[in-house]
């Protein structure tokens, strides 16, 4: 008997690279949650008061809710007394990148995030493979630590800085479209982060632009009890186009941290945005130990007539997932799409999917679905398709796949489908498979060893998603999935 | 008869809980534990924010819940050779012992457990090892408010169930077929203006095979739990069901089939048609079980819209815990395609009559004529 | 030194004695047919061979070039160059041929100690293979075995055998399910590959494929054990009297 194909269960293990914490000199408000501490935090930010009252209303709103329960996973009760709410890296935002901390560019550039603006060589031949330029918003903790790019941005009109500063330069912007997608009391934690979020990116697309490169927000929690709180907004203006992207990673700790991010998206008539996420937040370890609660609201809103938003995820990491990018579809004609890959091992639990609410007339949506399973985790898909009286002509397709690894884990899809309309159509194909004993003999046959076959097949499942993922990302995406899915063979 | 009170509106779940848990309940012989019953109100009846009831108002159900019926007794028709007896006929103490609490858990179906304090008509029915008849058993409509009938399916035994699932506050059918045993249950539902619930609970033992086709017409509220648990290897199961809806009727379906044991085999499909300002609510479980190896198990639902007011709510789910399956669900909501509408007429039909055909070829997709589905016909 | 020895083979299916002491010698450049009726083992030794999880050698031992692979995992035989083109090819979804060509390629060449072949070579050598299989370019983008029909199937393992080079090719029922035209160009794979470096093993119920790929030994296969040995008028015999005249 040959000492065959090694269990499946062998080939997830778990290797998290950026694991990793920066020693750093931080300012951090001490743990506890109450109106004084909303009010440190905006005063720390020095903002305007209308802000300030902005927050104070989200947090007496907070006060009165309750964690959802609904969800299919399990963790104790979070202590939000406990959490410290603000940590930033001690001294003045940076004004420049000479001027920010060789400690923190070291961070990025060992995570792999360029947070310079090295020019293309002039003269290089066009076919030699040039990286593409992105512009990187760097938000570390609390605080964002540098934008890069953001002159070549401004020469477009494309406004591209943290949140901060928006307040502070784009009064008029940020009062009209921040909560207006996603409302202070739409849920537990969009309440909560409404009255403490410190940071996060914002981008403005003027009209008739087409943004000159990739925009990318790049999250790092770095101090131990401190939650994240992010916040970002994109507007696209009328006939504009963005693709932006998101990546996130964590220290390895034996405690859980909270990232309670809100995203809000708005596009006006003919516009386009297509928001990119690789996350990669620490998972915890084999027993469940550690890793980050992602409780994250994200949501765009097809405001104009033949605009579309386009959701890709890639999630890989934390504890625990709860988050359903959607899109409320209000514009004549506008397009949503989500595509996911969401893969679990060891503990993680990851309850996650969309909702595509069809407003107007016409409106289409499109729903592809991954979701990979493997040691003892728990991966659940829960999608919402709505179709309200006025949306005529509307049609949406959803197709969630899981695939199993191992006899431990599980997979759930709750597909909520709710028509009140005979003039649309809603189609929904949902399957479960294996990586099978057949596939990866055959794959062992022809001399590929069960780690690269099981990748392999897992990424031929992946790949409807992966193709919707801008170039750069999708090979990294790929790349996460192989490192996911490594381990000791047998 | 139970809780024959003057004012029977108590349209809160626990208003209506303490209305029970203080009431002398009827000194009939129940076959559900009436401790247990209890146990499961005190808890807590479920109300409209939990995600069993998301999509039908549970509360007016308890408006009627206490309310008084005809204490009709339960109509029951069986072969020669099968058993039907009373729940207070002791020969139903064997059942009890051998079989309660197999089928359903009373946590999961708390009406159930109202249903178990308020109990008006009890009846097992028997059929013995390899009996194999034309012969079906029917259980008629109508009757008093509260029906349980339990329905053993001996090893071996074959038999056809007809019902007629209408005319009380909450009725349960609970079968168990024993090893290699089959039950073909056909269940009927006219339209009536009343709220009624009632819950299907099976459970499969090896080999055994069931089958239900269910042709439900509407009701201000009706409410319809099935569950089915294939606890053998080499069970299979298939249920079929089709509605359709008119005026302002409401139709809650609720199919949970569960593999636990290995090699098991199912099959859902559902086609509903919904006019006017009619509500169809399906929600079509699959779960799966670690270690029920080799399950192959698939649901397809399908839903018209006929008109601009009607609402359709479908949430087919997968629960999966064993890789070594084979598992799908495909859910579609729309309107008749009317490409088929134009072919028919271009052929000499009547608007009319053309979709009228295709509605009617729609509900045969998932019950036969024979199974009921002659008597899904609105005549318009 | 014998290319292929395979020495008093015994393996279980599911604890069910298959194969009873089986011997086999196959020397480089030839081309053995295994034949045998139904429930012979003719499968099972395909499978045995390639050390497929599930059949068990009891006793027994299985040497390629000197090397015993008895207890070697499946990529450690195909790196060693053991083939095995199979009876019922797998799909692999969303994973297109040409990558799954090259991953493979990869790994043998990562074994050999060569570099692996550039992007460009590989893809130009596997378009002409696939050419001279009568398969399109189209067909190496799609998914593997990915709603390929049974024909193409069998072709693609003829396709990956002409790109793997192997040592040793086991050919499991290969023929089973072509029509004479696909027959034809799976034969002319086979002939192409042929050479005195390398050897094959036609595991197949019937003698057709062997009036264009000719044996040098047949071997009838009953109950577990080779029965009867014979040069390739031997198939024509069984094809003439059926293989109860070997019985008792």
């Amino acid at each position: 008997m040959p000492e065959h194909a090694p269990e499946l269960d062998d080939l997830v293990s778990q290797d998290y690279a950026a694991g990793f914490v920066t020693d750093i000199a931080a300012d951090t408000l001490p743990p506890g949650l109450d109106e004084q501490v909303v009010r440190a935090i905006s005063a720390k930010k020095e903002e305007p008061e209308w802000m300030t009252e902005w927050r104070l209303d989200a947090f007496r709103r907070w006060q009165a809710m309750r964690p959802p329960r609904w969800a299919h996973v399990s963790f104790p009760d979070i202590d939000f007394q406990a959490i410290s709410y603000f940590s930033a890296p001690k001294g003045d935002r940076p004004k420049s990148l000479d001027e920010v901390d060789p400690e923190l560019l070291r961070t990025y550039e060992k995570l792999g995030i360029p947070l310079h603006e090295r020019a293309k060589l002039a003269g290089v031949d066009e076919s030699e493979q040039a990286v593409p330029e992105v512009a990187v918003d760097a938000v570390f903790d609390s605080v964002s630590v540098a934008t890069t790019f953001k002159d070549k941005l401004r020469e477009a009109g494309v406004v591209f800085c943290s949140m901060s500063e928006a307040i502070a330069e784009h009064p008029d912007l940020v009062r009209r479209y921040l909560g207006s997608v996603v409302p202070k009391p739409d849920n537990f934690y969009s309440a909560l982060n409404s009255a403490v979020f410190s940071d996060g990116s914002f981008v403005y697309i003027p009209k008739h632009t087409r943004c000159p490169m990739e925009l990318s927000t790049y999250f790092r929690i770095n101090a131990e009890n401190t939650g994240q709180f992010e916040r970002t907004l994109i507007i696209a203006d009328e006939g504009s186009y963005v693709s932006y992207l998101e990546g996130c990673t964590a220290p390895m700790r034996d405690d859980n941290q909270l990232h309670a991010a809100v995203v809000e998206l708005v596009a006006l008539d003919d516009a386009e945005i297509k928001y990119s996420t690789v996350q990669n937040w620490y998972p915890g370890d084999e027993q469940g130990r550690g890793g980050i609660y992602n409780f994250v609201t994200k949501r765009g809103a097809c405001l104009g007539a033949r605009s579309k938003i386009s959701w890709t995820q890639v999630e890989t990491g934390s504890a625990i997932t709860w988050k359903y990018p959607s899109v409320m579809l209000r514009g004549a004609d506008s397009v949503g799409e989500f595509y996911s890959v969401a893969l679990t091992r060891n503990r993680q639990q990851a309850d996650t999917g969309t909702k595509m609410v069809h407003i107007g007339p016409r409106t289409k949506s499109t729903i592809v679905s991954k979701g990979i399973s493997a040691g003892h985790s728990r991966n659940s898909y829960r999608g919402l398709v709505r179709m309200n009286p006025a949306a005529a002509g509307a049609r949406n397709y959803t197709q969630c796949d899981s695939l199993l690894i191992g006899d431990t884990c599980g997979a759930n899809t709750f597909p909520y489908i709710e028509s009140k309309l005979p003039a649309a159509v809603v189609e929904h194909e949902a399957t479960t498979s294996k990586v099978s004993d057949e596939q990866l003999f055959l794959c062992q046959q022809r001399g590929i060893d069960p780690e690269k076959a099981v990748a392999m097949i897992v990424n031929g499942f992946c790949k409807d998603v992966f193709r919707t993922l801008p170039m750069e990302f999708a090979v990294e995406a790929a790349k996460l999935l192989e490192v996911s899915l490594e381990g000791a063979v047998g | 008869m139970a809780g024959s009170t003057a004012d029977p509106a108590v349209a809160t779940s626990s208003a209506l809980a303490r209305r029970l848990l203080d009431i002398e309940t009827s000194d009939r012989s129940s076959w559900l534990d009436r401790a247990a019953c209890q146990a499961v109100i005190a808890r807590g009846l479920p109300d409209t924010r939990g995600e069993p009831w998301k999509y039908t108002n549970v509360n007016r159900w308890y408006d009627v819940a206490l309310a008084t019926h005809d204490p009709a007794a339960l109509g029951i028709e069986a072969p020669d050779d099968v058993l039907v007896v009373d729940f207070d006929d002791p020969r139903t103490r064997p059942l009890t012992a051998a079989h309660r609490g197999k089928a359903f858990d009373l946590e999961e179906h708390p009406l159930a457990a109202v249903n178990g304090l308020l109990l008006d008509a009890g009846m097992a029915i028997v059929v013995p090892d390899d009996w194999h008849g034309e012969a079906p058993v029917r259980i008629s409509d109508d009757g008093p408010s509260y029906q349980h009938i339990l329905l053993v399916v001996g090893r071996g035994a074959s038999i056809t169930l007809v019902e007629e699932a209408c005319g009380f506050t909450h009725r349960i059918v609970e079968a168990v077929v024993e090893p290699g045993g089959q039950l073909r249950h056909l269940r009927r539902q006219r339209p009536t203006p009343r709220r009624e619930c009632s819950l299907v609970a099976v459970h499969l033992d090896r080999d055994a095979r069931y089958e239900l086709a269910q042709s439900s017409r509407g009701a201000e509220l009706r409410r319809n739990d099935v569950v089915v648990t294939l606890a053998g290897s080499g069970a299979q199961v298939t249920v079929n069901g089709a509605w359709r809806l008119i005026d302002r009727e409401h139709l809650d379906t609720q199919v949970a089939v569960n593999h636990v044991a290995p090699q098991g085999f199912s099959r859902q499909t559902y086609r509903g048609v919904v006019a006017d300002r009619a509500r169809a609510v399906l929600n079509g479980r699959i779960h799966i079980a670690a270690g029920a190896k080799a399950t192959d198990a698939a649901l397809n639902t399908k839903n018209l819209l006929a008109t601009d007011s009607a609402e359709v709510y479908a949430k087919p789910e997968l629960e999966i815990f064993e890789s070594d399956v084979q598992c799908s669900h495909g859910a579609t909501v729309g309107t008749l395609d009317e490409e088929a509408v134009f072919y028919l007429r271009s052929r000499g039909l009547s608007d009319k009559a053309a979709r009228a055909l295709l509605v009617d070829g729609f509900l045969r997709e998932a019950i036969a004529d024979d199974e009921g589905a002659a008597r899904l016909e609105v005549v318009a | 030194m014998s290319l292929l020895e395979v020495r008093d083979l015994h393996v279980n299916v599911d604890d069910k004695p298959i194969l009873k002491g089986l011997d086999l010698t196959v020397e480089a450049g030839e081309v053995h047919a295994v034949m045998g009726p139904n429930g012979s083992g003719k499968s099972t030794l395909a499978n045995v061979l390639a050390g497929r999880p599930g059949y068990d050698i009891d006793v027994g031992s299985i040497t390629l070039d000197d090397e015993d692979l008895t207890a070697a995992t499946p990529d450690e035989r195909a790196h060693r160059g053991l083939f095995l083109a199979f009876q019922y090819p797998i799909e692999i979804p969303g994973v297109s041929n040409m990558e799954f060509l090259k991953a493979a390629v990869d790994a043998h060449a990562v074994h050999t100690g060569l570099s692996e072949p550039s992007a460009v070579d590989f893809i130009k050598r596997a378009r002409a293979t696939a050419e001279q299989l009568h398969l399109s370019a189209d067909f190496l983008k799609r998914g593997v075995n990915e709603g390929f029909s049974g024909g193409e199937k069998k072709r693609n393992e003829i396709l990956q055998m002409l790109l793997l080079e192997p040592r040793l090719a086991v050919l499991d029922e290969t023929d089973s399910g072509l029509d004479i035209d696909a027959l034809q160009v799976v034969a002319e794979g086979i002939n192409a590959f042929r050479a005195g470096d390398n050897a094959i093993v036609l595991v197949t119920h019937y003698q057709r494929l062997l009036n264009y790929v000719v044996p040098d030994h047949v071997h009838v296969l009953i109950d577990g054990r080779i029965a009867r040995s014979g040069d390739h008028t031997l198939a024509h015999t069984l094809e003439d009297e059926g293989y109860g005249w070997l019985d008792g």
